[in-house]
């Protein structure tokens, strides 16, 4: 299967009077020149194969390299182009995998061993945001570093608060990376799921025969008291896709702030889409807010181009990171804007819903004073979410994962609208979407939140879903 | 250092060969590799590319037990290394109170109250050859079982604290395997080497189908592996590996299919679709695909 196996070298091995150890480290530099991590353990790896079993051929050497030095897929195409850069003129890498790869990737020969573009943020530290279509509240990029240091102090976090409330369009790069750090901070605890690991605990449900043995040691080997342990809680796991199109393009840099936030404090795994699906899940783990964003920013190679979502969320399921959304909080982030037919976003919503455990719809646009979700996209999505929730400034971004919280204790049956503040339920989202479709002209809700919830959303769980319908189809007054 | 178990990658390939596990040479070279360097293989792949077939060959070559240890999420230490037999012990302590002998704990924990789990009874293994322990699926298992492993997988030890560490007199040949379901942590890549299982080259495909199913005729098996190559391009939700196509050929050729015909492929759509959408996908495309077929030479 490996064309190209090349001729015997001199001797018996390809690399005659070599010292191994320069080879491998040498190799193990470029590699990590090309951003595949190399430890130290894989180099040494290296020369005692190389010593074992010398490599006569290119190939056997390729294979052996390979194996020894690349722990992770993600490093094997890279390794095909610095192997190709050291060992010559090879026209086709050895393996199908680079050779697949091969297409979209630069060939090895022009760029002699400089990182990969992409790899390195050097080029937008100085400028910050890449791109120059931007409208002019965005645009401007903040001051260098040194400014953003120089003005911390002076914000306070009641500046930052009424800045909370201004739209995205509206904010200033600065604000915007400064509410993004505030919003890092202010994440609260998030859903769990019930793991099968189990622990010593009281109450638990089990009888842990090993601690309890090990506990009737002290009472002359009879069991006096039973050790019990009880099922461990684990954070439930999160998968962000945010919608980075043009429509999208003034709330682009607040999600990726919001992915950040969510990839910190939750572990979430983090997606783009606009026409394909890119992971942004190790880039936004960077320690710095402003690196992590821009690098991101410099990773979608198709940011405000059009929208695919139905194509995008059908190429995730199919990816390796489907598995991903199995018992997951999915949020998608979008307005609902797409290329695709709707038939084929609801058969891919159906799809996505079968997996997850809580669909979540942000919407920015959902935050506007009689907004209804009209477009044949939403109205198609809407059935398939558990809540369609407002995003559209930092402080309804701040709401949303205590709505998520609240929407995964009561799956399917939580509620999440605030009467006048423009979140929906998954009951009345069901509504929405056949009055929508009947074309009858929707009468939204209007007033403010009705008792003391935290962020003013009204829980409702499946008794009384009935009720909060006819609540949603009238006015709910002021108390 | 060098091994005794193979002489060299291309020896690896011939006697997996002989129990009829066809490898290409990169497959061979790591697991040669990681018999040379004692070091635990960690094979990622699409699903039924012959990741945990690669493991049982293994072990069918070199004439020597297979242990696996199938991972799920809260496996945990009385699942995978050990556990000590507790109502054994306990009816000794009994026991011994009838006939008043004194009882200390040097005697409730002995070997005869250990129960070997799999990674124990690798390690604890007698024989001419090491066996071969598979641990299968380690993206299910979680991150506190990963931990667990780390010291077997660096040291081949395994530490009771009652009774001391044993250690592994031949380490045995340990092959992981993961669907990437899940990010693996650093610190289990780093004790393994890697190596990606590609989906096999047609001709190589062909030959595999021809050694699994060999009551099938050659002609169906030419065209089965070509359309399943087909398929395979096609946006399915989950395309057809190695396994599924053996399964295909093995059914058509118990229905006793010597050409592929419409009707027989919708009939056996089963083996190669496992969704409903694929199965339409499949259906629809089928005219296509025949035509493909009639087209190319």
């Amino acid at each position: 299967m490996t064309p190209g196996a090349g001729a015997p070298g001199p001797g018996s091995a390809l690399l005659p009077a070599v010292d191994r150890a320069a080879f491998a480290v040498a190799l193990a530099v470029r590699l990590r020149e090309h951003g595949v991590p190399v430890g130290l353990t894989p180099v040494q790896d290296l020369v005692r194969a190389l010593g074992a079993a010398p490599a006569p051929t290119r190939t056997q050497l390729y294979w052996t390299g390979r194996v020894c030095l690349v722990r992770d897929r993600d490093g094997l195409a890279a390794y095909d182009t610095v192997f190709d850069a050291v060992f010559g003129d090879a026209v086709l890498p050895a393996d199908p995998h680079a050779r697949r790869k091969g297409l979209d990737t630069p060939p090895a020969e022009q760029g002699s061993h400089e990182p990969a573009p992409g790899h390195s943020a050097g080029g937008q530290d100085g400028d910050g945001l890449p791109w120059v279509t931007l409208p002019a509240a965005v645009t401007g990029a903040g001051g260098p570093e040194g400014d953003e240091r120089v003005a911390l102090p002076e914000r306070l976090p009641s500046a930052l608060a009424g800045l909370a409330d201004t739209p995205f369009g509206e904010l200033s790069p600065r604000d915007t990376a400064l509410l993004g750090q505030w919003l890092e901070r202010s994440l609260p605890v998030w859903p769990t799921r019930r793991s099968r690991r189990y622990a010593v605990g009281a109450g638990g449900t089990r009888i842990e025969l090993r601690a309890t043995v090990a506990r009737a040691r002290r009472t002359g080997w009879e069991p006096v008291r039973l050790v019990r342990a009880g099922p461990v809680s684990r954070p439930r796991r999160v998968v962000v896709l945010c919608d980075v199109s043009r429509s999208m393009q003034p709330q682009a840099v607040a999600y990726l702030h919001l992915m950040r936030a969510l990839a910190l404090s939750a572990d979430a795994e983090v997606f783009a889409f606009a026409t394909t699906v890119t992971r942004l899940t190790p880039v936004l783990a960077h320690r710095s807010a402003r690196a992590a964003v821009a690098e991101a920013e410099a990773r979608v190679a198709d940011r405000f181009g059009g929208t695919r979502i139905a194509a995008s969320l059908r190429a995730l399921l199919a990816s390796h990171h489907g598995g991903l959304l199995r018992g997951a909080v999915v949020v998608i982030g979008s307005d609902g804007w797409d290329g695709d037919p709707p038939a084929q976003l609801a058969a891919a919503m159906a799809r996505v819903r079968r997996r997850a455990h809580t669909v979540i719809w942000l919407n920015p646009r959902a935050a506007a004073p009689g907004f209804t979700p009209g477009t044949a996209t939403m109205a198609a999505a809407l059935p398939y979410c558990d809540a369609l929730l407002p995003a559209a400034d930092f402080a309804s971004l701040l709401r949303v994962p205590a709505a998520i919280a609240r929407a995964s204790r009561h799956p399917r049956g939580g509620v999440l609208t605030r009467p006048g503040a423009h979140g929906y339920s998954a009951m009345s989202l069901c509504v929405l979407a056949c009055s929508i479709s009947r074309e009858r002209p929707l009468r939204r809700s209007t007033g403010q939140m009705t008792s003391g919830w935290p962020t003013g959303c009204v829980p409702v769980c499946h008794r009384g879903c009935r009720d909060r319908r006819v609540a949603l189809s009238g006015p709910i007054h002021r108390r | 250092m060098v091994s005794t178990l193979f002489a060299d990658a291309a020896e690896v390939r011939r006697r997996l060969d002989t129990v009829g596990y066809l490898v290409d040479e990169g497959t061979a070279t790591a697991l040669y590799l990681s018999a040379v360097l004692h070091r635990p293989l960690l094979l990622e792949g699409e699903p039924g590319v012959g990741k945990t077939s690669a493991a049982k060959a293994l072990a069918e070559a070199l004439a020597t037990p297979l242990i696996r240890l199938q991972c799920y999420e809260g496996l945990s230490a009385g699942e995978a290394l050990y556990e000590w037999n507790y109502q054994r012990q306990l009816l000794a302590i009994r026991l011994t109170e009838t006939t008043e002998r004194r009882l200390t704990d040097a005697d409730l924990f002995t070997e005869e109250f250990l129960q070997d789990r799999p990674l124990l009874r690798a390690v604890r293994h007698r024989g001419p050859l090491p066996p071969v322990l598979l641990i299968d699926e380690i993206d299910r298992a979680d991150d506190e079982f990963e931990a667990l492993l780390l010291e077997f997988l660096g040291e081949a030890a395994i530490t009771v604290p009652e009774l001391g560490t044993f250690t592994a007199p031949r380490p045995p040949l340990v092959v992981l395997t993961s669907n990437r379901s899940r990010e693996l942590h650093d610190a289990l890549r780093r004790r393994c080497l890697y190596h990606w299982i590609d989906f096999p080259t047609p001709e190589r495909a062909v030959e595999i189908l021809r050694r699994s199913v060999p009551s099938a005729g050659e002609p169906l098996i030419a065209s089965a592996a070509d359309f399943v190559g087909r398929v395979r391009a096609l946006e399915l939700d989950k395309p057809p590996g190695m396994a599924e196509a053996i399964d295909w050929v093995a059914a058509l050729s118990a229905l006793d299919v010597s050409r592929l015909a419409r009707r027989d492929v919708l009939r056996t759509l089963s083996t190669l679709a496992k969704s409903p959408d694929d199965r339409v996908a499949v259906a629809d495309a089928l005219d296509d695909l025949e035509h493909a077929r009639e087209a190319a030479p």
